[in-house]
């Protein structure tokens, strides 16, 4: 008969109060600890010399530098890199977790092809004839779609699909795809750049700047060096958007607005701007004065969006007074904002006169491509992606024959999922470069695992949201873990097997080639004493010791440049006039605006098994998700904390338990992102609800962008 | 609870400034892989599950459009008076070294829960599961954390390993290891954080930040009517936040 601990530990506690005056209980004592804790199965610590290497995150949109300790050779945890622009020593618990994701019970372990209703694991050789075989076919209508925001890898990735006859090559719809869009309606060039460092009062307009907007670690470090703890902040932060979110709750100031609102609101502000004797020369001045007066003034704001015209004018005014405010503009959930209120917050920023200033938004250049063939970033932005499938589903645009994916699980991280489901049952041919199971590798014919940041060289070139040209490696520490490989040169040996001229054998020759255009490119620099940002403000940019640029960007360090393009940015007021309407609050019955965070991972990395931890269980309750909403709301819904509800939109429902919050504007459901995964492992799959399948896609008048910022649910 | 507590000449503090934190968990999951805890499929479950450091989301339970909110970290807050220590039938837990650090001695630890019980901060976790990590993912275990059994209580160390490297450090650099400079020896969540919101240093020590730090007019430590006399202080601009931190009646 076995006794277990407690069995044990009950026995001693019913004869504790007569004994405990002897010293036998004491000794006894020390036996049970003795005896309980001999367990044979307890993993034991590694041992050996403890060192450090450098590389960059991959999983981590936020782009951070990492510092990896290893033990013998091994790598055991992630840091963030001190030395990197994007870290500077700090990381998010996503990129806390590229070493421990390496062993994700997720992982796809070898090249996988679908049989009946599952997979079986077949070779690299096998996988690579057979793909031959089937894009030859597929020649002349072959897509492709990227979730990686930053690598060079999507040179190669559109070189083989434009040279095979491409029927489009997507990124997936983020903050870069908006922004990018709106530029180009203004006339700019160049992405958009956001110099926090310098700025001393940033408007947030519904970008999440601190969780999954741009490059938010160093946003967060920014933000967090102008409030020097236990003095008086040296800047002022104010958010608007539907709910204190995470950013919001450090903010000075929470403006209560929707999603769908927020172009109202720029244009709000600039009324008053206006009327302040705000003047610019860009294109388009006068119509934009005259669109602003005609429609936007404070009571049509209060109207449209109930913020009161003092906290509007309050606002303009303290935009004016500052000497570098900066306005950022974004999705609460890093995506489906439309094109319109980016363009009305970059036009606060023209009236302002913070484009290509210190602390402003600059016009940053694209690093040259080295693939022939290959699409340029802004090329690849370009393409909209759930308008694409949403013409597939619907049968007005013609079904690619093959899809490649890379990086990316559109059949989880895309709104109207039954509407996107459809449109990939329809392509029939597709093949996932994932490196874990998620929902789209689960419905992909071949499965091509691709290898880990730490077991692959790749690169990271200026995320989205940073306010200078960065480009920065990563570089393996270790053998696959599985039998894996790297993306990159899978693609470079299936096209020398498909006679599709790219010039590179590997991946690393690619990268090495990318590393050669900067050496010679003019103004940049290796980020060690000098950082970027001090360079914006005035300090003399260091000279770049060119023959060593592989060695320090393998060593850790970025390659950074501060500048911009030639870029005319204008005010686009006719697409202003007609995508942003101040008209009366409608009557809603909730409108659903989500939240993402980085701990709940990304739809192609899953919740780290670690960070599902960090999840509270007012997000998570057992295998519930919870939404927010106010009392106000709850009341007029006749909802009660505590209750199960089903939330209905875009032909799909989901399940919810009520939260009482009341940082939520009324009448707005606030929904975690995250959950609800079909796919991955026990730490991710059944645990709630994917709440972004309820969001309508509808199209933006003025621009024709998908946007589903803001979508109205239904509660029961 | 009396207001006697060991004065030691070295004392590590933390510092957490509220206002900046954003309850990313960016520090919760540093410490769970520093220090060794298995991932919790059953995370969701709280009462279960083991977070030595542990974000609370706190509100000035207001409606809407006055309501706030706000993050505080907590992690084990090093009691000058520990109440742990006083009913631990086997002295499984002390505070007795200098620097001031609670601490936690597995192998001697019977389990009994006494002082989960006694803790004011509830910082303290009993493993009710066997440790399990995915298969090969055991390959990342740190090798500065021992890992614990099921059926012991664990808690914060303020990640003592890195103290020790931290001296090893001094020693072989020639300087003093009683004296280690401002940043030496910091935490892993205070490491990651990328906010900034969390400060580490000793508390005695005037050349450490976290010495100024703690006489800020803002500054504040949890519960501190119960004399636990902590080592970790908080810090807010905001009145409400302040006024969480400890037990009032409606009238003070
Ligand atoms: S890492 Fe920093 S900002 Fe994030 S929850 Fe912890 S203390 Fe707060
Ligand atoms: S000090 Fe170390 S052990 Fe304590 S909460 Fe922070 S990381 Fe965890």
């Amino acid at each position: 008969m076995g006794l277990d601990r407690r069995a044990f530990l009950g026995l001693v506690a019913g004869g504790a109060v007569g004994t405990m005056f002897t010293p036998i209980p004491w000794k006894l004592l020390d036996d049970v600890s003795i005896w309980t804790q001999n367990w044979s199965w307890i993993p034991r610590v590694p041992k050996g010399q403890v060192d450090f290497v450098a590389t960059t995150s991959k999983l981590c949109p936020a782009g951070e530098g990492l510092k990896i300790m290893r033990v013998a050779g091994n790598p055991i945890s992630a840091a963030g890199n001190p030395d990197h622009p994007l870290s500077r020593g700090g990381v998010s618990a996503l990129a806390r977790s590229e070493v421990y994701m390496l062993y994700s019970p997720a992982r796809v372990k070898s090249p996988l092809k679908k049989s009946g209703k599952g997979f079986e694991p077949i070779t690299w050789e096998q996988a690579l004839i057979e793909m031959a075989d089937k894009l030859g076919a597929a020649k002349g209508a072959v897509a492709c779609v990227s979730g990686d925001g930053t690598g060079t890898v999507n040179e190669v990735l559109s070189a083989f699909v434009g040279k095979l006859g491409s029927a489009g090559c997507f990124m997936m719809p983020s903050e870069a795809t908006t922004a990018a869009k709106g530029v180009k309606l203004m006339g700019g060039a160049g992405q958009a750049g956001y110099d926090f460092e310098n700025a001393d009062t940033v408007l947030v307009l519904g970008a999440d700047i601190f969780e999954t907007w741009g490059t938010s670690t160093r946003n967060r470090k920014a933000f967090g060096a102008s409030r020097p703890v236990g003095e008086k902040p040296k800047s002022t932060y104010v958010y608007v958007g539907p709910t204190k979110n995470n950013t919001a709750s450090v903010c000075d100031q929470w403006i209560p607005a929707s999603a769908a609102d927020l172009g109202v609101v720029a244009l709000g502000i600039a009324w008053h701007l206006l009327k302040a004797g705000a003047t610019s020369n860009a294109p388009g001045f006068d119509t934009f004065k005259a669109v602003v007066n005609g429609g936007f003034g404070p009571e049509d704001v209060k109207r449209a969006t109930g913020i009161a015209p003092e906290v509007l004018a309050g606002l303009a005014k303290t935009l004016a007074a500052a000497k570098a405010p900066l306005v950022v503009t974004g999705s609460p959930f890093g995506q489906g904002l439309g094109a319109a209120p980016f363009i009305a917050g970059m036009a606060l920023n023209i009236l302002l006169g913070r484009i290509n200033k210190p602390g402003g938004v600059y016009a940053l250049p694209e690093l040259a491509t080295v693939v022939p063939g290959a699409l340029t970033r802004a090329a690849m932005l370009d393409g909209d992606l759930p308008a694409f499938l949403k013409g597939v589903a619907e049968g007005k645009t013609p079904a690619p024959k093959a899809l490649l994916v890379y990086d990316a699980n559109p059949a989880y991280g895309l709104p109207e999922a039954a509407t996107m489901a459809k449109a990939l049952e329809k392509i029939p041919y597709k093949v996932s470069f994932a490196s874990f199971m998620d929902e789209t590798a689960a419905l992909c014919d071949l499965i091509l695992p691709n290898s880990l940041t730490l077991e692959r060289y790749d690169d990271l070139a200026t995320p989205y949201g940073s306010g200078f040209c960065l480009y920065s490696l990563a570089v393996p520490y270790q053998k696959p873990v599985h039998d894996t490989r790297t993306a990159g040169d899978v693609l470079l040996t299936l096209a020398r097997k498909m006679s599709v001229e790219l010039k590179f054998d590997n991946f690393l020759q690619v990268l090495k080639e990318k590393v050669a255009t900067l050496a010679k490119a003019s103004g940049g620099f290796v980020a060690k004493d000098v950082m970027p940002w001090q360079v914006a403000a005035g300090k003399p940019a260091p000279a770049l010791a060119g023959g060593d640029l592989w060695k320090a960007l393998s060593a850790g360090y970025a390659w950074t440049m501060v500048g911009q393009v030639q870029s005319n940015l204008g005010f686009a007021p006719e697409v202003l006039a007609k995508a942003v309407k101040a008209g009366k609050a409608p009557e809603k019955t909730a409108v659903l605006a989500p939240y993402a965070q980085l701990r709940t991972g990304t739809p192609t990395t899953g919740i780290p098994c670690q960070d599902l931890t960090t999840v509270p269980d007012t997000e998570l309750l057992k295998e519930t998700t919870l939404v927010r909403l106010n009392s106000a709301t709850a009341k007029a819904l006749g909802l009660k904390k505590g209750a199960t509800v089903t939330l209905s939109g875009a032909g799909a429902t989901c399940e919810a338990q009520v939260h009482l919050f009341e940082s939520v504007m009324t009448g707005v459901v606030s929904a975690p992102l995250g959950f609800g995964h079909t796919a991955f492992d026990i730490y991710s799959k059944g645990k709630g609800a994917n709440y972004l399948s309820l969001m309508a896609v509808v199209e933006e008048p003025g621009t024709g962008l998908s946007t589903w910022a803001a979508a109205e649910v239904k509660i029961a | 609870m009396s207001g006697h507590s060991k004065e030691f000449p070295i004392t590590w503090g933390m510092v957490i400034d509220i206002d900046k934190c954003t309850g990313c968990g960016a520090c919760m999951a540093s410490c769970q892989t520093e220090n060794n805890i298995e991932p919790q499929p059953e995370a969701s479950n709280k009462l279960r599950s083991t977070s030595w450091m542990l974000v609370y989301e706190l509100t000035n339970d207001k409606a809407f459009p006055n309501h706030d909110i706000a993050f505080l970290p907590r992690p084990c807050q090093q009691c000058g008076n520990p109440p742990c220590v006083s009913v631990c039938p086997v002295i499984a837990t002390d505070k007795n070294e200098d620097g001031g650090i609670v601490s936690q001695v597995y192998p001697r630890c019977i389990g009994c829960r006494y002082c989960v019980a006694a803790c004011p901060y509830h910082v303290r976790y009993f493993g009710w599961y066997d440790p399990i990590w995915p298969e090969g993912m055991e390959k990342t275990l740190s090798p500065l954390t021992s890992v614990r059994p099921r059926g012991v209580v664990e808690k914060c160390s303020f990640c003592h390993h890195r103290w020790n490297l931290a001296k090893d450090a001094a020693r072989a650099q020639g300087k003093n290891p009683d004296s280690l400079d401002d940043g030496a020896y910091v935490t892993a969540c205070v490491q990651n954080c990328p906010s900034g919101a969390l400060s580490f240093g000793d508390l005695k020590n005037p050349k450490h930040k976290v010495h100024e730090l703690i006489k800020s007019p803002n500054a504040f430590r949890l519960l501190e009517r119960l004399g636990t006399n902590t080592q970790v202080y908080y810090i807010s601009r905001r009145e409400w936040v302040r006024k969480l931190g400890d037990n009032y009646l409606k009238s003070e």
